[in-house]
């Protein structure tokens, strides 16, 4: 147990920042050679020794078998990606059609952009596209953050017993289904609900209010069902980086008389900084999942100018409609929207030197 | 749009209560001539008696059925299921729409493939119909005369798609023999009978007149009996069901329920009743009593299963909507709580914008919604067998079995022969578990109203006059002598009137998809209502947000609607 504790602490101290480093060598444990070494060499040793096995390695029939097993069980997961990855692309050719299921794949007409030129014109798309945006971006940032400060929090928690159990009640949540969770919300916020009870108890309201008649509501209360459905679980990742985090570096900040809130802020923090940059990283590929069924279970007439996502726009026009062809067409947009906003996020963290994607 | 569809709900609670309006449509002529179906009411069991042959469980067949309408599902083993099973050799598994619209529904059956051997669409089946997975009527009808039957000729011929062919027939809305209606099956402004009790059953002719029975009510007794309060008026506003907000104009206006457009008789041109002068007054009424409180702040955000939570408790002391939209899911559980006895049902009030004018809420005869039915899909394996299941359901002793239930069990035949229930009966139909484990309607299956074929009795229960007035809470019973009328449809004074075949127009522009401009127009227009109509209504400044609703209506290009709409009517009357 030892010996893969340290392992671990090692890797991670290679991660860590400059403020964890300077931090390490204070306290003077023996450090090996690699932990001084700055990421850049590292990467570039590595390169070297991939270089090295690659002239190593030939391509040959006696190399083939040696690896068969590694081999026939990577096929396994290319030819899986293949059929249900890639294969399933083939219906993009829809997009290009006016689809209909009476002529079929192999005789409707090719339109190729007209229904992109149709998507764009139409002013509802560009709606939901705002409204997906809006709502992704929203969801985010308080999920994002909130699960962070979450983990931060729980961790100052001393109480051991304490601690697992609001961690296990608080991540919950995430189990239940979105059906559920917007049956809750919308029964608490309901005239009858929780909510407006307790607001014209203390006095705050004197009549109760309709939530989800007012736009300017909609996109905080999906935020909330988010934040409220996901911090105890999103939460989980952080903590188990903070625990990988080293003791030593919190007695020795403890004795350069750091308080808590200095150890969190020079500790805590910088020690998961790098699976903060990987899950962002991640998460801004999935802004523009910003959601179905919270949206499609809420919204009502009402508000349904800031309630609908592509998701709902897709299933509208796709399903409803039965225009195949937009539908795809909406959800080509969605894909390459995510790939360009991953591509990014992913440059960017790499140019600021931070952990990135590939 | 969605507006009237007399699809129904109606059928599910029908053994409990009365069913639709009709009114007398002799059978149909062409039927007349055929031998194997009754042409003069008095011969009994000519026709629709099943051959005596009993199936055994081998034999029997087991089909499916989706409805894309909200509906319960029966149990497994159902009594009356299994007896007609028994008789007939076929057994249909009933699906029902949960959760989703029955485009969405519809939409995914078709994307899957899966089909099920019968399937109403409801307001989706120009979907099927266009992804071809239906089979054709014509080269079957003529070998099943009770089918047959349903409709004229002339009728029959409204179904026919682009193609020429038949691929479905509405199940609703067909009289036999005399019309025996005891219920306005329509839409109307609905009231509480304790409202116009209280009042000294005054006359209430006008939106003005009605709303301020409502507020004054209001005023004075605030509070029911729990002490819970009162809420003076409520819209339901979801999805299709918010018609109940949005076709109101074209009544107050004294034309009849066309439900997308009017109807010019003079010039047979169409007219379009968002944007009338009737509208704006209407709208601007109902933004003056959300303003007082007298409408329920939640109406715009509440979905059906709340709506009718509300009704049910009795605190809505009137709302605009159609009866087999809440009367079936209400008014067992009103008699359950003994708010019937307090005077919460509700009564239909024709009212127009001004007084003095003609109203035309009631239909008096069938209306023919030719959008949806019942169809066969191309997965049936064996489609006559399905076809000949739908005829025989029509014979008079299946139908007695479908809406009466067992002879002795469910009704008893007095020394005339007429059927009639006991109050243990009564109840006992009213149950919810009897309903699932005991009895079968099949209701969206082919079916009749008016008179059974014994000359006597009616075809539902809720017809026979002696049943309905049995049914009847006092309060009701006094209101009704109060204003002179025998039952709901004396209530509500429409003029009597022939309808063109055309009638209703919503039964086109339900099958309108949005591949022409008047179908996209059309799916644009019930977008932009969906959201301003509930915010006009709750609108400070009503003026200036009815004028923004305006342009954002008319950028829907509702012309390019209405021009094919016109198409649609120039169609029928042979322009």
């Amino acid at each position: 147990m030892g010996a893969d504790e340290n392992l671990t602490e090692e890797t991670e101290n290679v991660e860590s920042t400059e403020a964890g480093k300077r931090a390490l060598s204070k306290t003077g444990q023996p450090v090996e050679d690699i932990d001084n070494l700055s990421r850049k060499e590292i990467r570039k040793r590595a390169k070297k020794n991939n270089r090295a096995e690659d002239v190593k390695v030939r391509l040959s029939k006696a190399e083939l078998k040696r690896q068969a097993t590694l081999l026939i069980l990577s096929a396994i997961f290319v030819v899986y990606g293949i059929i249900f990855y890639y294969v399933p692309l083939l219906g993009w050719i829809m997009a290009f059609q006016n689809f209909k299921l009476k002529t079929g794949f192999f005789h409707s007409k090719f339109v190729w952009f007209a229904k992109f030129i149709r998507l764009f014109e139409d002013e509802e798309f560009l709606r939901v596209i705002r409204n997906t945006l809006g709502m992704g971006i929203l969801n985010l940032v308080t999920t994002f953050v909130m699960a962070i400060v979450f983990a931060i929090l729980l961790n100052e928690v001393r109480n051991k017993y304490c601690k697992k159990i609001v961690q296990t009640i608080s991540y919950l949540p995430h189990f239940l289904s979105w059906i559920i969770v917007c049956g809750l919300l919308h029964d608490a916020l309901s005239s009858t609900g929780i909510v407006n009870e307790v607001l014209i108890k203390l006095g705050i309201i004197d009549n109760y209010i309709s939530f989800f008649s007012f736009p300017a509501y909609f996109w905080p209360i999906v935020a909330f069902a988010n934040v409220w459905k996901e911090t105890g679980w999103n939460a989980i990742i952080y903590l188990a980086a903070i625990t990988s985090i080293d003791p030593s570096l919190y007695e020795a900040a403890a004795m350069d008389g750091a308080g808590r809130w200095q150890k969190i802020k020079h500790i805590t923090l910088p020690g998961i900084r790098p699976t903060i940059m990987i899950l962002l990283v991640m998460n801004i590929g999935n802004v523009l999942n910003a959601g179905f069924e919270v949206q499609y279970l809420l919204g009502n007439g009402l508000v349904q100018g800031v309630s609908r996502t592509i998701d709902i726009y897709v299933l509208n026009w796709g399903i409803s409609e039965g225009d195949y062809s937009l539908g795809t067409a909406a959800g080509i947009f969605k894909s390459a929207v995510a790939i360009i906003l991953i591509l990014i996020a992913n440059w960017v963290a790499k140019k600021s030197g931070e952990e990135h994607l590939f | 749009m969605k507006l009237k569809r007399f699809t129904a709900l109606t059928m599910t609670a029908a053994v409990a209560l009365s069913l639709l309006a009709g009114c007398n449509k002799e059978p149909a002529s062409s039927v007349a001539e055929s031998t194997e179906t009754p042409d003069v009411v008095e011969s009994t069991e000519e026709g629709g008696e099943t051959a005596a042959k009993e199936y055994t469980e081998d034999e029997i067949v087991d089909f499916t059925m989706f409805t894309a309408m909200p509906g319960s599902e029966i149990n497994d083993g159902n009594d009356i299921q299994a007896e007609i099973a028994k008789k007939l050799g076929v057994r249909v598994k009933e699906t029902w729409l949960t959760g989703q619209t029955d485009a969405e529904a519809v939409g995914s059956i078709i994307a899957s493939g899966d089909l099920p051997d019968y399937i109403n669409g409801g307001d989706a089946m120009i979907e099927l119909y266009n992804a071809d997975v239906l089979v054709p009527w014509d080269e079957y009808l003529d070998n099943y005369p009770n089918l047959k039957e349903m409709y004229s000729d002339e009728e029959w011929n409204m179904f026919r798609q682009e193609d020429g062919k038949i691929y479905w027939a509405n199940v609703f809305q067909n009289t036999y023999g005399e019309d025996l209606s005891t219920e306005h099956s329509g839409e109307a402004f609905w009231i509480q009978v304790r409202v116009l009790e209280w009042d000294n059953y005054p006359v209430i002719e006008t939106l003005d007149q009605y709303f301020d029975l409502l507020e004054r009510y209001a005023a004075a007794n605030p509070t029911m009996p729990d002490g819970s309060e009162v809420i003076p008026y409520t819209m339901l506003c979801e999805d299709w069901r918010y018609f109940c907000i949005e076709n109101a104009p074209q009544f107050l206006d004294g034309y009849p329920n066309d439900g997308s457009v009017i109807v010019d008789l003079d010039t047979m041109t169409l007219k379009d009743y968002n944007t009338t002068e009737t509208a704006v007054k209407y709208f601007k009424k109902l933004n003056e009593e959300y303003n007082k409180g007298i409408i329920d702040k939640e109406f715009g955000v509440q979905t059906y299963d709340e709506y009718i939570a509300k009704l049910s408790t009795g605190r809505i002391l009137g709302m605009c909507d159609q009866w087999w939209d809440f009367a079936y899911s209400i008014n067992d559980t009103l008699t359950q709580q003994g708010l019937d006895d307090l005077g919460c049902n509700y009564v239909p009030l024709g009212l127009t914008i001004e007084a003095g004018m003609e109203n035309q809420w009631h239909d008096y005869g069938d209306t023919l919604n030719q959008s949806s039915g019942v169809a066969i899909t191309t997965n049936c394996a064996d489609v006559e067998r399905a076809f000949q299941f739908l005829n025989d359901l029509l014979n008079q002793d299946i139908h007695d079995l479908r809406f009466w239930g067992i002879e002795g069990v469910d009704y008893l035949v007095d020394d005339n022969g007429l059927f009639y229930r006991t109050e243990d009966m009564r109840t006992q139909c009213g149950d919810p578990a009897y309903q699932a484990s005991h009895l079968c309607t099949y209701s969206y299956m082919p079916q009749w109203n008016g008179t059974s074929r014994d000359g006597k009795n009616a075809m539902m229960p809720g017809q026979q006059f002696s049943e309905f007035s049995a049914n009847l809470a006092e309060p009701l019973v006094k209101c009704f002598q109060a204003y002179g009328a025998n039952n709901y449809n004396d209530m509500i004074h429409s003029a009597k009137t022939e309808k063109g075949l055309w009638y209703p127009m919503y039964s086109f522009s339900n099958n309108f998809t949005t591949d022409t401009p008047g179908g996209v127009a059309w799916n644009k227009m019930a977008e932009v209502k969906h959201e301003w109509l509930p915010k006009v209504v709750m609108a400070s400044d009503f003026d200036s947000e009815w004028a923004t609703y305006m342009d954002k209506y008319n950028a829907c290009k509702p012309e390019d609607f209405l021009a094919e709409m016109q198409e649609c009517l120039d169609g029928v009357i042979g322009k």
